[in-house]
């Protein structure tokens, strides 16, 4: 009878653990996009963000920029810690496919409101951008590409570290993170492998009723340079022959190792009752000359009618030009210098706003289809979120998309 | 015929007595079977909590903060997907239907961060889940209540 005693607590102890691990055996999920989208422009392709290599155009419908696949695994090994593993087939820099590791961490709630995740986690440098691959979680058809395009980094290898209180009348979030990237994007001509970069951040959020208030901050020291070979080259060597400074400054511009990319963001959602509202603002410093200062944000939104959602936005995205010159005379061969240096410096060039308007159908709980149509108004020279424009490019182009988001 | 006077308004006032009755006690039914069906949350005593604020019960379940006002973890229960007290619930927590919730949710598993709560398949497992795990929290119908568990804490009630 002394023996049934302990036993029986011990019985009643262990299936608590069992109740409380019982939902936590491995699981697998997963989500994906089946999308196809068209291009009115036969002067530009239309990219979904800075990292894809490759776009549509001429009006041709096209599963190339949105179509994707994901499937994540988590497995909880202690009430405290769990194992996270994911990995997502996209279009990447390479024009390929092949499944990357976006995810792969080891997750340690000591407390519920704190959390420490150590391994390859995702980019948190805007509200949103780290879950904008998963379509079924988003209102619209894309992440808003006037303010997601440029940022093509999505996951990094390193620490982040939060913490959740109450705090007037809310809900209170402090995050920090730092790592390493260990991506390559590419630009017009060249892959660019930002691997090694340094990376960290802060995050802080608050949460009140229906309302979510995000503000972020995020830096990238990069590790190599863009490679637009040979023009520091030239411009070092005419600067030599001239013996003018401004050359070998252009030079230096074009150098991104060992320069740092500042991104500032502030983002505000309002959810309840159907009404979804977005609002958010962001600034990109870079202290690489090659790359063009920007500030973009966007309005978007939506109201639930049964189980069609339709929405709209308006999004800009507006570049600095850096004015810089080589200083070198206007004849051959320097002119030939002189054009491609404004060429590349320009590469990074935007100047336009996009208004949205789409409808989102909720078809089973884990299915949505959406249809968008987006138009796009921007100068000339607004190039940045585009590929392979030809001479005649206004900047101005409509995509029509129609895409299939789920999840398993 | 003085009689039958008598017994004709004896009869007429015995019907509307007893139709008044028959329509009293049909409302009675009804409106207690509507308080009945109200939504309550429920925890064991272990808990040790007798109250939940709204905006309480939506931080737990939406993975927000999972944090007791006695500072023991919280652990929420849902119901299966396919069961119309799961409906119910968000749409009267939050007025989202259950497509919206599984949107949001796809959002924080997707993206590393907090996991949606536990799922079992009925109001009973939910009730031998709290009993057993102190700080387990869950969402039942109060005619379930009565009829399975006194011994259960309401937190919160759901009304319409």
């Amino acid at each position: 009878m002394f023996f049934l005693v302990p036993l029986g607590v011990a019985n009643d102890n262990s299936q608590d653990v069992k109740e409380k691990n019982q939902d936590s055996a491995v699981k697998f999920r997963g989500f994906g996009t089946l999308g196809i989208a068209r291009s009115s422009s036969d002067q530009a392709s239309f990219i979904r963000d800075a990292s894809q290599p490759q776009g549509i155009s001429n009006g041709e419908w096209s599963a190339r920029i949105d179509s994707i696949l994901g499937g994540q695994v988590n497995w909880q090994l202690t009430n405290e810690v769990m194992l996270v593993g994911q990995a997502v087939s996209r279009l990447r820099y390479n024009k390929k496919r092949t499944p990357e590791i976006t995810w792969a961490y080891a997750r340690w709630e000591a407390m519920p409101d704190t959390s420490i995740r150590i391994g390859r986690l995702g980019a948190d440098f805007m509200m949103l951008a780290d879950s904008r691959l998963v379509g079924y979680a988003s209102l619209t058809a894309r992440p808003p590409a006037d303010f997601f395009g440029p940022l093509f980094f999505h996951h990094f290898d390193g620490v982040d570290a939060s913490i959740t209180k109450p705090a007037a009348g809310g809900l209170a979030r402090f995050k920090i993170f730092a790592g390493k990237t260990q991506e390559k994007t590419v630009d017009a001509q060249n892959i660019w492998d930002t691997s090694g970069s340094h990376v960290n951040g802060v995050v802080a959020d608050y949460w009140q009723g229906p309302w979510q208030l995000r503000l972020n901050f995020a830096q990238v020291k990069f590790s190599n340079s863009l490679d637009v070979s040979p023009l520091p080259d030239l411009l070092n060597s005419a600067g030599s022959i001239l013996g003018l400074p401004s050359a070998f400054a252009a030079a230096d511009a074009l150098e991104t190792k060992n320069t740092t990319s500042r991104f500032y963001s502030l983002g505000v959602v309002y959810d309840s009752s159907g009404l979804q509202a977005q609002g958010m603002a962001n600034c990109i410093h870079h202290e690489a000359g090659l790359l063009q200062n920007s500030c973009a944000g966007y309005a978007l939104v939506g109201y639930r009618q049964g189980a069609f959602t339709p929405y709209v936005g308006l999004s800009a995205w507006k570049s600095t030009a850096r004015g810089k010159i080589t200083g070198l005379p206007a004849v051959a061969p320097f002119d030939s210098v002189n054009f491609a240096f404004g060429s590349v410096m320009n590469l990074s060039h935007a100047d336009q706003h996009t208004l949205t308007v789409g409808a989102r159908w909720d078809v089973k709980p884990n299915v949505a289809f959406k249809i968008q149509w987006d138009a796009i108004r921007g100068n000339s020279q607004s190039v940045f979120p585009f590929r392979d424009e030809q001479a005649g490019w206004n900047g101005k182009t409509n995509v029509l998309s129609v895409v299939s988001d789920f999840v398993f | 015929m003085c009689f039958r006077l008598c017994l004709t308004l004896c009869f007429d006032a015995m019907v509307n007595k007893l139709l008044r009755q028959f329509i009293f006690v049909t409302m009675m039914l009804f409106s207690a079977g509507h308080a009945w069906a109200d939504l309550v949350i429920v925890t064991s005593e272990a808990t040790g909590i007798s109250t939940l604020s709204k905006e309480d019960v939506i931080n737990i379940y939406l993975g927000r903060y999972r944090r007791l006002p006695n500072a023991l973890p919280a652990l929420p229960i849902d119901m299966a997907e396919s069961s119309e007290i799961k409906k119910k619930f968000y749409w009267r927590l939050v007025g989202k239907t259950l497509a919206e919730i599984n949107s949001y949710w796809s959002r924080l598993i997707f993206s590393g961060q907090t996991q949606p709560p536990a799922v079992l398949n009925s109001s009973e497992d939910a009730i031998m889940r709290i009993h057993r795990v102190p700080g387990t929290i869950g969402y039942i119908e109060r005619g379930n209540h009565s009829k399975l568990d006194k011994r259960l804490v309401v937190v919160f009630e759901l009304g319409e």
